[in-house]
């Protein structure tokens, strides 16, 4: 077990040094956030308001007083107080959180139900019809952002077809079946490009553990192919597929900030677009602080599905 | 080496050109307002008409194409310059550089890309000028990562511990030796990032956090135009094609990139020849011969044409006897025992012959019945134990796993058999090694699982292909001895893979010696040994030193490429001996005492 | 005898492994060896995987620095050596490697790569290089028309010349082989053998031959030097060793190679165990947990290299004094008996 205690204490340390650097950006960057604030509206701003700002946001205190204030109040989930409408970051994040998770997990699990078989598939039967038709939509979801995806599936579902409505949210609890038809297009929006990583990543993979010398001493011994391929090849092959996962997650969380705006998904992404485009710092520094913290632990998470996968990685 | 990839680097070219031209187009001003125009339908004017401001599209699009493309070419070259360096002298110099690229790399990609471009948006406000340095920071650790992992796999090559040795400085060998031979993924990551700025680039403009309005950009002109999708999808549709089209072609470029500068080449599927006969070639075998093996000839096909690394091989195993089929690489060895066990890799296909195992046909039967003889009447072991077993299973579930696959039993009895069978192979406590993995095993463990593995059934023939090659000395002779064991033990007919004489005088009862993938000599070990009836069996035994007596004699010259094989005698070259009769093919000829030669001159020897 | 060209005195070399928040104890790959070598001397060194034979080569040519002991070449300490002095002395001492196919840059020129170390070096101007470098392909048995071809054009004993060509350039006294022929065919071995031993003879070059093949050693060295586990388990004169080994693991060594020679296959013991880990090497003598000869004391007190019979022949086992040769031939009849028995 030692290596996950350790896994974890790397992961703890990490988080650490994200948050350490994100109040550090914020306050070394030439510019007074509080003046950029004010000036917003275009007029300067007058010297009074200014410094009642920077009091209030605890500018006024030297930087080492700020950051051991704003270290303590994280360390107990206090992340302060949203400059636009006074409510505590921690609160609204943690009620968007949730929905920004569900879309990420229904968006995992369609592409990775999608993904991993046809990308078997695909290298079993190398070089078939199905691979090729495989890979070259492999190609075109690689290829196409995220954004142009939802504008093209808003057009395309409701505005032409008006088969689902163009955005929105409706909490399950209210009404599940229009809950998940809203789930239903931002979800697929995103399961798309991680579908073609995974499928990818499938193949090469596992086309990549057939050549082995280990294959060979499985076919050997008579085994079915079936059985060659299930029980020898694919758990050696799932490693990178799930290493691929992993770093995806990043831009997977990064998609999901333009997915939710396109979608009018009111999620933890959504905010932070707003709290940037309002210069809302709490705001800001609370959302990269949590969704860095989501991302870290996640790839943890992989660490650890990575070292139970592969009995070397725990020797290591 | 594969082709370069010609359509994707011209449609890249193209869109480069294109934003380069761009000023000199003859194009309406990409900001001038038309509110009289607005969402105009195309005509010759405006040849895809204006939008909602009744500015140019086509324009507006060229424009663009200009922006995304100097934000993205610029953001990856300043991303690529910063990312190789750090990553090379990390990997080179390791210690202190290597901590902080590592480190650095970590903490950056701790932040997901959109989020870290928000962050440094937040701080400096939108615009394409901090577009390039936002972007480059978000994709410097991945050029980090990949330089790094390449300079760490490069230094540890002995051509670095060369030049090292020749003196060369650090800056020299980091510049000279390393940067070249990373050059194919650090070009292949450079694509990327490419296309991936561009997606970026598109996606806060998108939000209106990038280019600012009214520059031109693809993202801007999507996120403009979903305010009026109803009344003018074409907007919508008109960007988003460009932009899918410049990331298509960069990726397509990409992945072209990656095999131009990494050849694997593509193995075919195995397309087996339906006139396969052999006709006159099947003598029935007697009753005690557990192999045999009549004109094999297995082909390659290669982009130069089909090769045939073996050619008409012949030969019967007994019960209890071992065969040494003996030669040095490329003599077609290996690809007989893989033929023999249906194992053949993809490229390689057996052209012509026959081979009977136990009396049932094993080269023309449906793959399935040579899979059910697989494992269990004729078993193989491989040259390196270590990667022929798999790394994720215990040993014993490994073991068990052929027993399952051929016997009608439970699983614990096949686990208790395992046992039984790492015990009769001389593993120490078999209960617990039964439950280990293979990297918790030495080389020479891992052999010996094998071999339980291999007669877990009880198979009539057992194939060893280099089966003590990787090993050390001493644990060599331990293996060598188990074999012999098990062979007096079970009678099992033993097809032995060597280049290594030394081992076949120890082993082996009759031995094949094989060139350029034809049988030269055949005949019992020892007398072959003694008085070998061909030239080179002779020149090979003249080359492995001996504890007495002169120092070994090379074979001057090569063994020839399959491709490129003598006309006549394949010795020949290389033949002391040759005269001018050994510019035609000699035949295989029987010389008495169950030996045989292929060498017109034998009786001279 | 002359003067020693390279001397190693008390030379050891640790490698600590370990990283963030953990520790894991050093492996030992070398420990306390003694070593000269004189101007066209050849020695071999011989052990099996683990024994810290490459480690040693490496540290003879103060490619990584040692951690105890040191090593001197013509009299200069390389660790104590200006960075000057360093540069002169790299070009008198060169490397062969085992694996043909990595020791050479894919991407450049075999001349290029050929040309290195007289351009990093500055000994010739550039216009004489080409004429050297056809020289140099040509003392190796190459043709001079190889120096426009990639390392991929050539089989695996052409490569073999090639960066023995490469490692000739910069003239040196000093040679490190190591395992230069283990990756060739049989019939190729013998050509890259002789290549050495006629390099020897014409240059007078002194080499260090790292190899597991005893029967190249015999053939080619002056003197022999076998390793267990960074150990010397015995030095000397390779006809000495050979005919007389003195330390039961050159014994069971030279038995467990197959050999051609019918008569020497009775005398055959066949070593139980694997070689222990060098992360936890056993007390006393590393070898006596695989030793047939081992006593109780073998295990408390670490044996010395003593002096057997004359000419510089050492063994490090304790029981050496005891009469030697007879013991190990007596035990090894008796063992080969026992096992044709069984």
């Amino acid at each position: 077990m030692g290596w996950i205690l350790r896994r974890i204490a790397i992961s703890l340390l990490l988080i650490w040094v994200v948050s350490s650097i994100v109040f550090l950006a914020i306050h070394l960057v030439p510019g007074d956030p509080a003046e950029v604030l004010l000036s917003l509206g275009g007029s300067a701003p007058d010297a009074d308001s200014v410094a009642a700002l920077r009091a209030q946001l605890g500018l006024d205190q030297p930087i080492l007083t700020q950051y051991l204030h704003s270290l303590s109040h994280f360390v107990v989930g206090d992340l302060g107080d949203s400059l636009s409408d006074g409510t505590p970051v921690m609160s609204e994040a943690l009620r968007r959180l949730p929905r920004t998770l569900e879309l990420i997990g229904a968006a995992a699990l369609i592409s990775t139900a999608a993904g991993v078989p046809a990308g078997v598939a695909a290298a079993v039967n190398r070089g078939g019809p199905l691979g090729r038709c495989f890979s070259a939509l492999s190609g075109l979801a690689l290829s196409t952002p995220v954004f142009v995806v939802g504008s093209l599936l808003v057009m395309i579902f409701a505005q032409w077809l008006r088969l689902a409505p163009a955005g929105g949210y409706v909490a399950f609890g209210e009404d599940p079946l229009r809950h998940l038809l809203l789930l239903s297009m931002p979800a697929a929006t995103i399961a798309l490009g991680l579908w073609a990583q995974i499928f990818r990543m499938t193949r090469s993979s596992l086309l990549d553990v057939l050549q082995r010398d280990f294959i060979r001493t499985a076919r050997a011994k008579g085994l079915r192919e079936h059985a060659v391929i299930m029980r020898h090849a694919l758990r050696n092959a799932l490693a990178p597929i799930l290493t691929v996962l992993a770093l995806n997650v990043g831009s997977l969380l990064g998609g999901t900030v333009l997915v939710e705006y396109i979608f009018n998904w009111p999620g933890l992404s959504g905010a932070l677009v707003e709290a940037v485009n309002n210069r809302d710092y709490p705001m800001v520094v609370g959302c990269i602080v949590i969704i860095s913290t989501l991302f870290v632990s996640l790839n943890l998470l992989v660490d650890i599905a990575y070292g139970l996968l592969d009995p070397r990685v725990r020797a290591r | 080496m594969r082709r370069f990839p010609w359509v994707s680097a011209s449609a890249v070219a193209f869109l480069v050109i294109l934003a380069l031209l761009a000023p000199y187009l003859a194009l309406p001003d990409p900001t001038r307002m038309d509110l009289a125009g607005r969402f105009a339908a195309p005509h010759a004017s405006h040849l895809l008409g204006q939008d909602e401001y009744g500015r140019d599209v086509l324009s507006r699009l060229v424009w663009g194409a200009r922006v995304s493309l100097s934000v993205s070419l610029g953001a990856a070259l300043l991303a690529a310059v910063v990312g190789v360096t750090l990553g090379v002298i990390g990997g080179y110099l390791r210690g202190g550089a290597e901590f902080v690229t590592l480190r650095l790399t970590d903490i950056l990609l701790c932040f997901p890309p959109m989020l870290l471009a928000l962050l440094i948006v937040t701080l400096f406000g939108p615009g394409a000028r901090t577009l390039i340095p936002v972007l480059a920071i978000v994709y410097a650790p991945s050029f980090a990562r990949v330089a790094y992992a390449g300079a760490l796999t490069i230094r540890s090559l002995d051509y670095v511990t060369a030049i090292e040795a020749l003196g060369a400085g650090r800056p020299r060998i980091m510049a000279r030796t390393i940067l070249p031979n990373i050059a194919g993924p650090v070009l292949v990551q450079f694509s990327l990032a490419v296309a991936a700025s561009m997606v970026l680039e598109a996606g806060l403009s998108f939000l209106g956090l990038g280019v600012t309005p009214p520059a031109p950009s693809w993202g801007l002109m999507i996120g403009a135009a979903r305010a009026t999708m109803s009344q003018a999808p074409q907007l919508l549709l008109w960007p988003c094609a460009a932009l899918t089209a410049a990331i298509l072609s960069i990726n397509a470029l990409c992945d072209g990139l990656r095999d131009y500068v990494d050849p694997q080449p593509a193995a075919r599927r195995p397309t087996r020849l339906a006139d396969r006969t052999a006709p006159g070639l099947a003598a029935p075998p007697s009753r005690d011969t557990v192999l045999s093996l009549r004109g094999l000839s297995v082909a390659i096909d290669t982009p130069r044409g089909a090769i045939q690394p073996v050619r008409d091989v012949s030969f019967d195993i007994k019960a209890g006897e071992t065969l040494a089929l003996v030669g040095e690489s490329g003599s077609g060895k290996s690809l007989t025992g893989l033929a023999l066990m249906g194992l053949l890799p993809p490229a390689a296909r057996v052209e012509a012959g026959r081979a009977w195992l136990d009396g049932i046909e094993v080269l023309d039967s449906a793959p399935d019945i040579v899979r059910g003889l697989r494992g269990d009447r004729v078993a193989m072991i491989f040259q390196d134990p270590m990667s022929s077993l798999n790394p994720v299973h215990r040993v014993g579930d490994q073991i068990a796993e052929v027993i399952l696959a051929h016997r009608d039993v439970g699983a614990a009895d096949a686990r208790s058999r395992a046992v039984a069978l790492l015990r009769q192979v001389g593993v120490p406590d078999p209960p617990r090694r039964a439950a280990a993995y293979p990297h918790e095993m030495s080389g020479g463990m891992c052999q010996r699982v094998m071999i339980g593995m291999a007669v877990a059934n009880g198979p009539r023939l057992l194939i060893a292909d280099e089966p003590t090659t990787a090993l050390d000395v001493t644990v060599q002779a331990q293996v060598l001895t188990l074999m012999s064991d098990l062979k007096r033990e079970t009678g099992v007919a033993l097809l032995f893979i060597t280049h290594n004489l030394p081992v076949v005088a120890e082993i082996a009862d009759r031995v094949v010696v094989l060139y350029a993938g034809q049988v030269v000599e055949q005949g019992d070990a020892a007398e072959t040994f003694a008085h070998p009836r061909h030239p080179y069996t002779k020149a090979l035994l003249g080359s492995a030193p001996r504890e007495e007596g002169p120092p070994p004699e090379g074979i001057p010259g090569s063994v020839p490429s399959p491709g490129e094989l003598p006309s006549g005698c394949c010795f020949a070259p290389r033949c002391a001996m040759r005269l001018a009769a050994c510019e035609r093919p000699p035949p295989l000829v029987e010389i008495g005492g169950g030996r045989t030669s292929r060498c017109i001159r034998w009786s001279e020897m | 005898m002359s003067a020693p060209l390279v001397t190693a005195e008390k030379l050891g070399r640790r490698f600590s492994s370990g990283g963030f928040l953990r520790r894991r104890p050093g492996v030992q790959a070398v420990v306390d060896l003694n070593l000269s070598i004189a101007p066209g001397d050849i020695v071999g060194l011989v052990g099996e995987s683990g024994s810290g034979k490459s480690t040693i080569g490496r540290l003879l040519l103060g490619l990584i620095p040692a951690s105890a002991g040191r090593v001197c070449f013509d009299g200069d300490d390389l660790a104590r050596a200006s960075s000057a002095q360093r540069r002169r002395l790299r070009k008198k001492m060169q490397l062969v490697f085992q694996d043909p196919y990595s020791s050479l840059d894919p991407r450049r020129t075999v001349g290029r790569q050929i040309a290195d170390g007289i351009v990093i070096h500055g000994l010739l101007p550039s216009r004489q290089i080409p004429a050297r470098v056809d020289a140099l392909l040509r003392q190796v048995g190459l043709d001079p028309s190889a120096a426009g071809r990639y390392p991929h054009e050539f089989s695996g004993g052409q490569r073999q010349r090639v960066a023995l060509a490469r490692a000739l350039a910069t003239e040196p006294v000093f040679l490190v082989a190591d395992e230069p022929v283990s990756a060739l065919d049989v019939s190729v071995q013998a050509q890259v053998l002789k290549l050495f031993a006629d390099l020897r003879q014409s240059l007078g070059l002194a080499i260090l031959f790292i190899s597991h093949d005893l029967g190249a050693v015999r053939h080619l060295c002056d003197r022999v030097v076998v390793l267990y586990l960074g150990r010397v388990m015995e030095e000397g004169p390779v006809e000495a060793v050979f005919s007389r080994p003195a330390h039961p693991y050159t014994a069971a060594l030279m038995s467990a190679a197959p050999s051609l020679d019918v008569a020497r296959r009775r005398h055959r013991i066949v070593l139980q165990g694997d070689p222990p880990s060098p992360l936890d090497p056993p007390s006393g003598c590393v070898f006596r947990t695989r030793c047939p000869f081992a006593i109780a004391a073998c295990a408390t007190e670490a044996p010395q290299l003593t002096p057997v019979g004359g000419s510089m022949h050492r063994a490090a086992c304790i029981r050496v004094g005891e009469d030697t040769t007879h013991r190990i031939d007596d035990e090894l009849h008796r063992l080969a008996f026992r096992n044709n028995q069984s």
